[in-house]
């Protein structure tokens, strides 16, 4: 089996029982409330950096996935869920409660690099403020809203209304001081080069960046407010595809699902876990194929003849991914339990049009690798440029092909197993070059990878006997979890780790649904890589970082 | 081969309708200007709308304008009506005669270039307008004026973009003009003349005969070094691929045209294709024997066209497959690389003709 990770003992990577870790806490420890995934500590809000320190240093939990924040009738609480890049499936939550009517809590910024924009967020949409947060600012939201929309007592009803002059607007400031002889540029929000509605504070010394910081949330559709409004059984699933729209549905969807079912205890039958692997292994070709071909327009400039060859492939993926499921982009494809329908009729058909693409594969990678990979000019370009080591993208929270380009070999698909892909024989690619070029040729690897499964899952839905096709375990058509169980599921999206935190509150909507966005992470780590180099490269960057701002907005 | 100094488009004119006095030099010029700027014109309005679709949709698998017209091409005059037909936005704050000058100075340069380039005849036509003893260095002179045209609209557009690409224009050409210039005098050296006419003549003759084949000695083959030095330069002269720096729409918008629109926009691009399509008649004449071919003389017309469309076609070839250098790349490969090879190559050729000729 390939899946065997190598033997890398330290410290960190012995498990602790959560009674050994509350004894390495000692007095930090207030109170226990374990979520389905992990224990939890309740802490004061002036020790959260002590603790995390001591989580992180000498229990090894290194990487801080999400932090998700909520109000409670009593109480705000943040919650912070660590795991361990060596294994992921240690996990461990450090729940902090705030006052209800001085919400502050310390930041755990100064640990945890990655948690600069994650309490941003907590700090827009719920209101709790971080104490010692360098830059405590909105994020998603205008500067000047009113109110915390995620917050108990928020009155929707109330207008919005800023004046002109409090309304600052982002791209007329006055960016010079006598001193200074650097230019302010704003990149975006509409610009060839964001992929979507991006919006950089870029400032350069001549063509060298001094500075970049990344402004988002022009494309925030309250995605986790639409979700906590909707039911478990049916009314989130459509929500998923929404976030990273380039294709990358089902694995979206199978965050959601595997959430949802760990939640409430549903068992999907196995030959509904093989459709969703090679589904997912699909989307995951056709969002890497878009990566690739927006990539090389990053860097060719439009025009450019692998654009077009990878659209091309993308849409013989995409084609496979409409005969599966019905739709080309919001595919609503998985249910709790399951999958909507079996493989389509006649099944030889869909088959030997899966296999016909991935014959044809290898052709177009090679094509991809003559063109691009292999070209000198393209490697000047792209080598050494946008350089993330490894440990400050761990610090940054990176994950997906952006942490494995800089050689974190991490991936939950394997680390975290899930659907069926611990049975099946394939590879974590992971590139050691830490630049814009590993980037590009992990997700090209990737690729391969993909293929690789979804051969597999075909062998075996081909034989898969007739009478044991079951697509749909037995769910309820109403889903109430029970009153005050939580969790944080994560799955390997086409970005990184995409994960859901869910609180039940014994109805049968979410009280909290909130969405750890791969490419949220990723992102910031944009300033590590771009400043000090020239605009291309930060151009370079942002490609390789392949973020797509559904995501990152929600 | 081989002909007799041939009669210049003009002088034919005055010869032909017997009106020679200052009046009708005056006028057999325009009347032979008119026909050789219809020509380019004609050659961008095929170039813009339609050929550069349909070359690009050819690297890339796509089929491109094909809805109107034979082949898609009634495009041409309908983007003529389209583009015209737009809103010219002029944003605040912009310099204004200077704004307003550039997009008029960039296709301005391009066309006078043509005035000394000989494109061959068509029947008993000699279409070459004027053949000044000077007449390369005139023509560099008139294409480096482009660059005066990026500057004015980069720094006049009160934008920063803009800003950006009329400062890479400018280092751009500055580390490309000179090594484009001194490989262009290597080929001085061979022909000995820097008249036009004498460029192409002296590439008239035969190099080598390979198996009943007979290579012509034009200078790309006599010094395919040079050639290549030569073809890279002009690549970075006219900003194409690898070096469409200036513009570089994934990375400053579109550089120092971010700001136009409309007939102003129409003004940028024809100058960029004419401008293409100088660096090709540059090429041709310098060093692809100039409007020489197989078939009668007068016919040679044909063959330049030829050639001049087969250096557009490698320009949207690097266009779709060669990714784009970064500026401070590109600086480094024109001062350090393309300068001391082009004066190697200056060198090198002046002590072989020194020596052997």
């Amino acid at each position: 089996m390939s899946l065997e990770r190598p033997d890398t003992v330290d410290d960190g990577a012995v498990e602790r029982t959560p009674d050994e870790l509350e004894a390495l806490l000692g007095d930090l420890v207030v109170d226990r409330d374990d979520h389905l995934n992990a224990p939890g500590f309740v802490i004061r809000p002036d020790t959260v950096q002590e603790t995390l320190s001591i989580l992180k240093e000498q229990a090894g939990y290194d990487h801080l996935s999400v932090v998700s924040a909520q109000e409670y009738e009593n109480r705000y609480e943040s919650i912070y869920h660590l795991k361990k890049f060596d294994d992921p499936t240690q996990e461990v939550s450090v729940v902090v409660p705030a006052d209800k009517d001085n919400p502050v809590s310390e930041s755990a910024e100064p640990v945890f690099r990655t948690a600069d924009w994650h309490e941003r967020e907590a700090y827009d949409l719920i209101g709790v403020e971080y104490d010692g947060h360098p830059d405590l600012r909105r994020i998603l939201l205008p500067e000047t809203w009113q109110g915390h929309p995620l917050s108990m007592d928020y009155d929707k009803d109330r207008p919005q209304i800023a004046t002109l002059p409090e309304h600052a607007n982002p791209l007329q400031e006055h960016h010079k001081d006598a001193e200074s002889d650097t230019m302010f540029l704003n990149i975006g929000p509409h610009h060839p080069a964001t992929h979507g509605v991006l919006h950089l504070k870029t400032t350069l010394d001549g063509e060298q960046v001094v500075d970049v910081e990344p402004d988002i949330g022009y494309l925030h559709r309250s995605e986790e407010q639409m979700a906590q409004n909707g039911t478990y059984r049916h009314q989130i699933m459509p929500y998923p595809d929404r976030w990273d729209y380039i294709s990358a549905g089902l694995l979206n969807e199978w965050a959601y699902a595997r959430a949802a079912e760990d939640l409430a205890d549903i068992e999907v039958p196995e030959y509904a876990q093989v459709i969703r692997t090679m589904g997912a292994e699909m989307c995951r070709i056709a969002a890497h194929m878009l990566a690739l071909a927006t990539f090389a327009l990053d860097i060719n400039g439009d025009f450019t003849a692998t654009f077009m060859y990878a659209i091309n492939d993308r849409e013989r993926v995409q084609n496979l991914l409409e005969d599966l499921t019905g739709q080309r982009l919001m595919f609503n494809y998985f249910r709790l339990g399951g999958v909507v329908w079996d493989l389509p009729e006649p099944r030889e058909e869909f088959f030997s049009n899966t296999r016909d693409f991935l014959d044809q594969l290898p052709e177009s990678i090679e094509e991809y690798h003559n063109l691009i990979t292999s070209n000198e000019i393209f490697q000047m370009r792209t080598i050494d440029t946008g350089v993330l080591p490894p440990e400050v993208a761990k610090n940054y929270g990176a994950t997906g092909p952006v942490a494995r380009g800089s050689g974190v070999d991490y991936d939950l698909r394997r680390d975290d197993p899930y659907g069926y892909y611990d049975e099946l024989d394939w590879d974590v690619v992971t590139e050691d070059g830490c630049d814009n070029f590993s980037r590009l040729l992990v997700r090209m690897r990737e690729v391969e990878e993909s293929a690789k499964i979804i051969e597999q899952c075909v062998d075996l839905l081909e034989d898969w006997p007739e009478d044991e096709r079951n697509i749909q375990a037995n769910v309820p058509r109403t889903l109430r979890p029970d009153d005050d169980t939580e969790i944080y599921r994560a799955v390997e999206g086409a970005k990184g780790e995409l994960g859901i935190y869910i609180r039940a509150d014994g109805t049968d909507k979410p009280a909290r649904f909130k969405i750890r966005s791969p490419c949220f992470s990723n992102l910031q780590t944009l300033p590590e890589m771009a400043n000090g180099e020239y605009i291309p490269d930060v151009v370079a960057a942002l490609g390789s970082l392949d973020i797509v701002l559904g995501e990152v907005d929600r | 081969m081989g002909t007799a100094p041939a009669q210049l488009f003009p002088e034919f004119l005055v010869d032909a309708f017997g009106i020679d006095s200052v009046l009708g030099d005056v006028v057999a010029s325009l009347i032979g200007a008119a026909l050789v700027a219809n020509i380019i014109l004609a050659f961008s309005g095929v170039a813009g709308p339609w050929a550069k679709r349909k070359i690009t949709a050819a690297f890339t698998d796509r089929i491109a304008v094909d809805r109107i017209g034979p082949y898609g091409l009634l495009i041409i005059p309908a983007a003529a009506v389209q583009l015209l037909a737009k809103e010219l936005i002029i944003p605040e704050g912009v310099d204004r005669p200077t704004w307003d000058l550039a997009p008029i100075v960039l296709p301005a340069s391009a066309m006078l270039g043509f005035s000394v380039i000989p494109m061959g005849r068509i029947g008993p036509l000699n279409i070459h307008l004027a053949d000044p003893e000077a007449g390369l260095a005139l023509v560099f002179a008139f294409a480096s004026i482009a660059s005066v045209s990026l500057v004015m609209a980069g720094y006049a557009s009160n934008n920063k973009y803009s800003l950006l690409g009329g400062l890479r224009a400018v280092a751009q050409n500055l580390a490309y003009e000179i090594p484009l210039i001194v490989t262009a005098m290597s080929v001085v050296i061979f022909a000995g003349t820097l008249q036009i006419s004498g460029v192409v003549g002296a590439q008239t003759g035969t190099l080598v005969t390979i198996a009943g084949v007979s290579i012509p000695s034009w200078y790309a083959f006599v010094n395919p070094f040079a050639f290549v030095l030569f073809l890279t330069a002009n690549m970075a002269e006219i900003g194409r691929n690898p070096f469409d720096i200036p513009e570089a729409p994934t990375e400053i918008v579109a550089g120092y045209q971010t700001e136009y629109s409309s007939a102003y926009f129409v003004l940028f691009y024809l100058g960029e294709f004419v401008h293409i399509f100088l660096g090709g008649a540059i090429l041709t004449v310098t060093f692809l024997g100039g409007a020489s071919g197989p078939g009668p003389e007068s016919i040679s017309f044909i063959w330049f066209v030829v050639k001049v469309w087969g250096f557009f076609l490698f320009t949207q070839w690097a266009r779709a497959a060669i990714p784009r250098v970064r500026i401070d790349q590109l600086i480094e490969i024109g001062w350090k690389g393309m300068l001391v090879l082009s004066f190697a190559n200056l060198v090198l050729t002046a002590v072989i003709v020194g020596v052997i000729a």
